[in-house]
């Protein structure tokens, strides 16, 4: 119940935001598949900040283990906070992906426009 | 590559959340009760807040084996459960503390206060319980730490019958659900970092 619940407020608020998107910002069908494209990127990249995040946190437990001589547990690493920052993580790495990408580009239009010119 | 990882970890957080995967995997991994009688009844840590509180686990597994106690399936009840900072109380007194006001003769109480993790547990426990002829044990500890505890238990010497609390097996609602993966995928982990070890 609670599932089908979640579910369907969910697909209703998603319509809502595709009919607004069409309708009143006049964004386009086809950069809604682009757009989901880059959301799965950002979470791919959330996965690979957690994983990352596990592993340094638990080689950092053991180190402190190790030269301390005290006990860290290593449930710490396991710490919800993780994700959440990873999460972030990902997502100003995604934009400092495709903002390099665009400068990229405009740079070399740039370069393209002064070559042509007699 | 990371797009096709992205759209793997989707799939696996719409499963996770509205299938009975989870169900599935923690009946996989978990360990069901065996209740017979035993020379004494050994409730593993759950954890402790700093200002002496028990954790939800700590005290679910604490009234379990204080419950089994009551319904005579071992003359002996030890506690395990590590001194707590900045208070300085041990879990396991403090459990202790609880099954003496709920009717536990003292005399059937004991405590082991060293240990921090579940292989420290096994051996500290041998060396309390043994030397006084217990080699059968009805170990209490969480349905997901359960094979993982048994194990290390039978390799000190131990023969266990597992009593586990907190059977997550049966949840129903997506948040339910990922609560009872984050057990599972720690025991997982902790499973991968003994073995390596050697402890398994």
């Amino acid at each position: 119940m609670e599932s089908v619940f979640i579910l369907v407020v969910v697909g209703l608020t998603s319509a809502g935001a595709y009919i607004l998107g069409i309708t009143r910002l006049g964004f386009s069908k086809s950069g809604l598949w682009l757009a989901l494209g880059k959301a799965c990127e950002c979470v791919g990249l959330t996965l690979v900040f957690c994983v990352l995040n596990l592993a340094v946190a638990m080689f950092a437990i053991f180190v402190m283990r190790s030269l301390s001589g005290r006990f860290v547990s290593l449930y710490i690493a396991s710490d919800t906070t993780f994700f959440m920052l990873s999460w972030l993580q990902a997502l100003a790495f995604q934009a400092w992906r495709e903002g390099s990408r665009r400068h990229h580009t405009s740079e070399s239009y740039d370069s393209e426009l002064l070559h042509r010119q007699p | 590559m990371i797009r096709g990882l992205g759209i793997v970890t989707v799939v696996a957080f719409l499963l996770v959340s509205f299938t009975p995967l989870p169900n599935v995997l923690n009946q996989w991994a978990g360990v069901t009760a065996q209740l017979q009688p035993a020379a004494a009844i050994v409730v593993l840590g759950g954890g402790m807040d700093g200002d002496g509180v028990l954790s939800t686990s700590s005290l679910r597994r604490a009234i379990h084996g204080i419950m089994l106690f009551q319904r005579g399936f071992a003359p002996l009840l030890a506690f395990s459960g590590p001194v707590s900072r900045p208070l300085g109380r041990e879990e396991a007194e403090v459990r202790a503390e609880m099954a003496r006001l709920l009717g536990v003769s003292p005399a059937a109480i004991l405590t082991e206060a060293t240990a921090r993790t579940t292989r420290a547990e096994a051996v500290c426990m041998a060396a309390l319980l043994q030397p006084r002829g217990v080699s059968t044990i009805l170990l209490v500890t969480s349905y997901a730490h359960m094979a993982r505890s048994r194990q290390l238990f039978e390799n000190v010497g131990f023969t266990v019958q597992p009593a586990p609390v907190d059977d997550i097996s049966h949840v129903h609602t997506p948040e339910a659900r990922w609560e009872s993966m984050r057990p599972l995928v720690q025991e997982f982990l902790a499973r991968v970092y003994y073995r390596i070890a050697g402890y398994l």
